[in-house]
């Protein structure tokens, strides 16, 4: 059921308990906070785990939107901010090695690897970067969002977002060329 | 030293730029410049060959189910305010109202005959805007009538509780009833204070609450037990004792 009107009186209509609103608003956004959270993550279970935290505190704080941004950047704000909560609580790298047990000739073996966060050399690749370069290229290069914008998610200068974004792309072409050296 | 502009290379490499022509020249004029727009170039393009990621529909289907579930939990942990919490807006307007009642009495603002409306109508406004963390959900549809009704329950409660307090009465009095409520919507016989409190016990078997337990602990004007029926079976009937006067002040 498609619910009217923009996403800033959705957000309204939610601070007021409006079940239609929120499931809009989860539908609007579910997607890319789920993507955004898996690749910041490397874990699918953790993004799942770490998507559901996010819209609750959508739900929690939406009374709080003031609407200096689009609503969609303030929950991938809260997104990031939540997957640097889960990161710090596990308090480990974001990215596992895929399960051991994956068996390449097993029919199912690719569902399970698609299961897994990205392709494995990608995967691989932005795990070794730290995790300033990580989450800015994610957002911007894999999530496509404007500068700008990712400024905004991450809450830092649009000049530092290119900074990192820069050097992150930098290591990466370092790690490219050392996997064509192989 | 020749500095290269990083984020003119990043931005002609991701096509950011609106005007190209200073950034090629640079990559033309520059062979470091030029190494360096490659090397962007060739990540985002590999970068582009990552498979975009979804939910499956099995996924998002669990995702709202346990999301709604989480929320209908804390709507109801929240129904249960912590009754300090509610206290506290029952005394700030209380406050409100003793000070009006002194204000109005001493004649600064004229006739004591308006000190009653208008202190119950302050006493009530302060308790309406006592600040809440959370929007309590209310589901729109049927499916959430449990939460609902517990709400307004605690609202009516609450507001009953200010009433009371402006209807003549000196001193605060503790909720009672919510009191009851909350202990019982704990569901736990988490026990405060069992033989290791002798007076406690003493207090309870004096009382003739041998089989109860402690399920909770209230130091206000006094300190009062909540004492439930250490059977879980048996009915869920909150007794308030008050010590150390050891005597039973509230039954729900």
């Amino acid at each position: 059921m498609t619910v009217p009107g923009n996403e800033a009186e959705l957000l309204t209509r939610v601070v007021s308990g409006d079940r239609e609103a929120f499931d809009a608003v989860m539908r609007n956004h579910q997607d890319r906070v789920f993507s955004v959270c898996l690749r910041i993550l490397g874990d699918r279970e953790k993004a799942l785990d770490a998507t559901q935290d996010t819209f609750l505190t959508v739900f929690r704080k939406a009374g709080q939107f003031q609407g200096r941004s689009a609503v969609g950047t303030w929950i991938y704000r809260i997104a990031v901010n939540t997957c640097y909560d889960q990161l710090r609580r596990a308090q480990r790298r974001p990215s596992e090695p895929l399960a051991d047990h994956v068996d390449p000739s097993d029919p199912t073996a690719e569902e399970e690897m698609a299961s897994a966060a990205l392709r494995p050399e990608i995967e691989a690749a932005l795990a070794q970067l730290p995790r300033d370069f990580r989450n800015a290229v994610v957002l911007s290069d894999l999530e496509g969002m404007s500068l700008p914008e990712v400024a905004e998610v991450l809450g830092v200068p649009v000049g530092t977002v290119k900074s990192r974004v820069f050097r992150g792309r930098r290591l990466l072409a370092k790690h490219l060329g050392n996997q064509n050296d192989q | 030293m020749h500095e290269h502009p990083l984020d003119l290379i990043a931005a002609l490499a991701d096509g950011s730029l609106s005007d190209e022509a200073e950034a090629r020249s640079l990559i033309e004029t520059c062979h470091q410049c030029r190494d360096e727009y490659l090397a962007q170039t060739e990540v985002i393009a590999w970068l582009a060959t990552a498979p975009a990621v979804e939910m499956t529909d099995l996924e998002k289907a669990t995702l709202h189910r346990d999301l709604w579930t989480e929320l209908r939990s804390q709507a109801a942990k929240r129904s249960a305010t912590p009754w300090w919490q509610r206290l506290s807006y029952v005394a700030a307007g209380l406050f409100v109202i003793v000070g009006l009642v002194g204000v109005l009495n001493s004649g600064v603002l004229g006739g004591g005959g308006e000190a009653a409306a208008t202190t119950t109508a302050a006493g009530a406004q302060a308790f309406d805007e006592a600040p809440t963390e959370e929007v309590p959900f209310v589901a729109q549809g049927s499916d959430d009538g449990e939460s609902a009704p517990e709400m307004a329950t605690e609202t009516t409660a609450a507001a009953t509780a200010t009433t009371d307090a402006t209807a003549g009465e000196d001193s605060l009095s503790l909720p009672f009833e919510e009191l009851a409520d909350e202990a019982r919507a704990r569901q736990n016989d988490r026990v405060v204070a069992e033989s290791a409190e002798p007076d406690f016990e003493q207090c309870l078997s004096r009382v003739g609450l041998d089989d109860h337990v402690v399920v909770d602990q209230i130091d206000f004007d006094q300190t009062y037990l909540l004492v439930m029926r250490r059977d879980p079976e048996a009915e869920r009937v909150v007794t308030f004792v008050v010590l150390p006067a050891c005597e039973i002040v509230y039954v729900g």
